[in-house]
């Protein structure tokens, strides 16, 4: 079997020997989508306007959970190289015979896979449960935001569980990463009403520019903000991500 | 030198290593190593903590890059030909290296697909070794509810699912109980015999004499000595050990005996243990006279052991306490 193969059965194997990630990973956003979404569509009596269009709080949220599954299931990924860490076999995989980067390609290529499974439950759950009208020849672009964007995380936290040694550490770091870029973009609110200080951090959160893009392809409306200069800079922040996370894991003795 | 002409297996040559801590001044890990280790051979590296035997196993194998110096294993360049190097050997690190939520027979499958087998040919081959390490019982267990020694026959077994050109063992053996270490080292002694090389990194005296063709010994990344068992005793001249079990011990004997300055003397119930430094004659004549003035019912007498000449290499190392690596 080659490379991709292996590392495949491998994640495979731990996933479904651990429900409870397994359960993190693909049904947490939906639920957050239910409980969330409800609760809000409910506080703010059913709608609201974005970019000069009345929307519900369901169909704006859509998007954002979209966007929160990316990062939930990176930063699960990436904590896999602390837990290999932690029981030794991170050392000794890296003397097997496969690249450091087919690891890093087999490990971002499966958290794709789950987490386009993850998006196509949210959605289609967003459809039939809640009644938000989804664009369904957006599809593809749903697809491409939601693997762009899952890579992109996994590469970047990947480059702190690689580099930083503590798991407290990793913790406070990780969490540090969810509070700030969740809280400071479009995820979970509109970018109008926020302070000027606030809107500037969210403009330049790559996680607003992957819940714009997701927006748009499912829902058909974003922020306002420039559609192809958001995916160019999307696609800049996954790259450079994934040479930062290479070189860190060239680099890891 | 490349390796490819000759019957080396692994060729080192000058191999500097210098780790550069953050919060510390740079430790030297490997300096000026240089060795050869023929296709088929058991060589066994002996050093003590922190001599460099790990680092050396770590930029062998390519986890670590060297700072100067060269290596080859199987003829490629570790450091130009990383995946070339890591198609020749498997590796069994210091540290414990299981998945924890994996079970036994999941680790090995999952190994054996790593090393490029098919699904069908990794069962089949998981098979074979589960029964070869007696692993029968503990199967479907996942490590994480394995003891830390069945954990470390597990990681040993999957070095054997596969048949790589070399292998390379770091204290493999640490952990294990008495029968399986038995076990262990009869497969690693038929390995080798089918042309197998194995580069043994132990601290275990014992386990280097019974196991190995040739010994090198590491202190604060140097090569201190490099030879057969025979040879590296024979360094160690005019060091003896007689065990003598007398009929009754008096303070005179213990008095004649220390006259002699013996290196170590120890009495436990009637039985005498003498480690002395003298010629062969010295040493016979001295057991003579003391046994025909106090009988004894049992003499055993050795030469030096391969714990003297560890010992005494690791002497001629004065400073050994100031400098150190990281294992």
């Amino acid at each position: 079997m080659n490379a991709l193969g292996a590392i495949f059965y491998r994640e495979y194997k731990i996933r479904t020997t651990n429900l409870v990630w397994l359960f993190f990973d693909l049904l947490v956003p939906m639920l957050y989508l239910l409980v969330f979404g409800l609760g809000f569509t409910r506080a703010l009596g059913g709608s609201f306007t974005v970019d000069g269009r009345v929307v519900s709080y369901n169909e704006f949220f859509l998007a954002g959970v979209l966007a929160m599954a990316s990062f939930g299931v990176a930063m699960n990924a990436s904590w896999g190289w602390f837990m290999d860490r932690d029981s030794g076999v991170f050392d000794e995989m890296l003397t097997y015979p496969i690249t450091r980067r087919q690891h890093l390609a087999g490990k971002v290529l499966f958290s794709l896979l789950l987490s386009v499974v993850e998006a196509v439950l949210v959605v289609v759950g967003a459809a039939l449960l809640l009644d938000v009208t989804i664009l369904w020849d957006g599809w593809p672009l749903v697809l491409l935001w939601t693997v762009v964007g899952t890579a992109g995380w996994f590469f970047l936290f990947s480059v702190v569980s690689i580099r930083v040694r503590r798991n407290d550490v990793y913790q406070t770091t990780i969490n540090v990463f969810y509070f700030v870029l969740l809280f400071a973009s479009n995820v979970f609110y509109p970018l109008e009403p926020m302070p000027g200080w606030l809107k500037g951090v969210a403009y330049a959160n790559p996680i607003t520019w992957q819940s714009d893009l997701l927006r748009s392809a499912t829902v058909g409306f974003s922020s306002g903000l420039n559609l192809w200069l958001e995916a160019g800079l999307y696609l800049l922040f996954t790259v450079g991500a994934f040479a930062l996370a290479a070189q860190a894991l060239q680099k890891h003795e | 030198m490349t390796g490819i002409e000759s019957n080396a297996a692994i060729e080192i040559t000058n191999l500097r290593k210098v780790y550069r801590p953050r919060s510390a001044s740079p430790v030297v890990a490997l300096d000026d190593f240089s060795l050869e280790v023929v296709r088929g051979e058991i060589l066994g590296l002996l050093g003590p903590n922190g001599a460099g035997k790990s680092t050396l196993i770590k930029i062998l194998s390519t986890l670590a890059q060297p700072t100067a110096g060269q290596a080859f294993v199987e003829g490629a360049n570790v450091v130009e030909q990383p995946l070339q190097v890591r198609q020749s050997i498997a590796v069994v690190l210091q540290r414990a290296a299981t998945d924890v939520y994996l079970s036994v027979w999941e680790n090995l499958v999952s190994y054996g697909l790593f090393r490029g087998l098919s699904l069908q040919e990794s069962r089949a081959k998981t098979q074979e070794t589960i029964e070869m390490f007696g692993l029968e019982s503990q199967i479907h267990e996942k490590c994480q509810d394995l003891s830390g020694g069945y954990q470390r026959r597990v990681q040993v077994a999957k070095t054997f699912l596969t048949s790589t050109p070399i292998l390379f063992l770091d204290e493999a053996t640490t952990g294990m109980d008495p029968v399986i270490r038995r076990r262990v080292l009869d497969l690693i002694r038929r390995q080798a015999r089918e042309g197998r090389t194995v580069f043994v990194a132990t601290q275990i005296l014992s386990e280097a004499e019974e196991l190995c063709d040739r010994i090198a010994i590491i202190n604060e990344g140097r090569l201190r000595a490099l030879g057969d068992l025979h040879s590296l005793k024979a360094t160690v001249r005019e060091v003896y050990e007689a065990t003598v079990t007398f009929e009754k011990i008096t303070p005179e004997l213990i008095d004649f005996l220390r006259s002699r300055n013996p290196l170590n003397l120890e009495q436990r119930a009637n039985t005498v243990f003498l480690r002395i430094q003298a010629s062969e004659t010295e040493v016979l004549r001295l057991l003579s006279e003391a046994i025909s003035r106090w009988p004894a019912v049992h003499v055993e007498l050795s030469g030096a052991s391969l714990e003297d000449v560890f010992v005494s290499m690791l002497e001629e190392s004065p400073d050994r306490t100031e400098r150190g690596a990281p294992a």
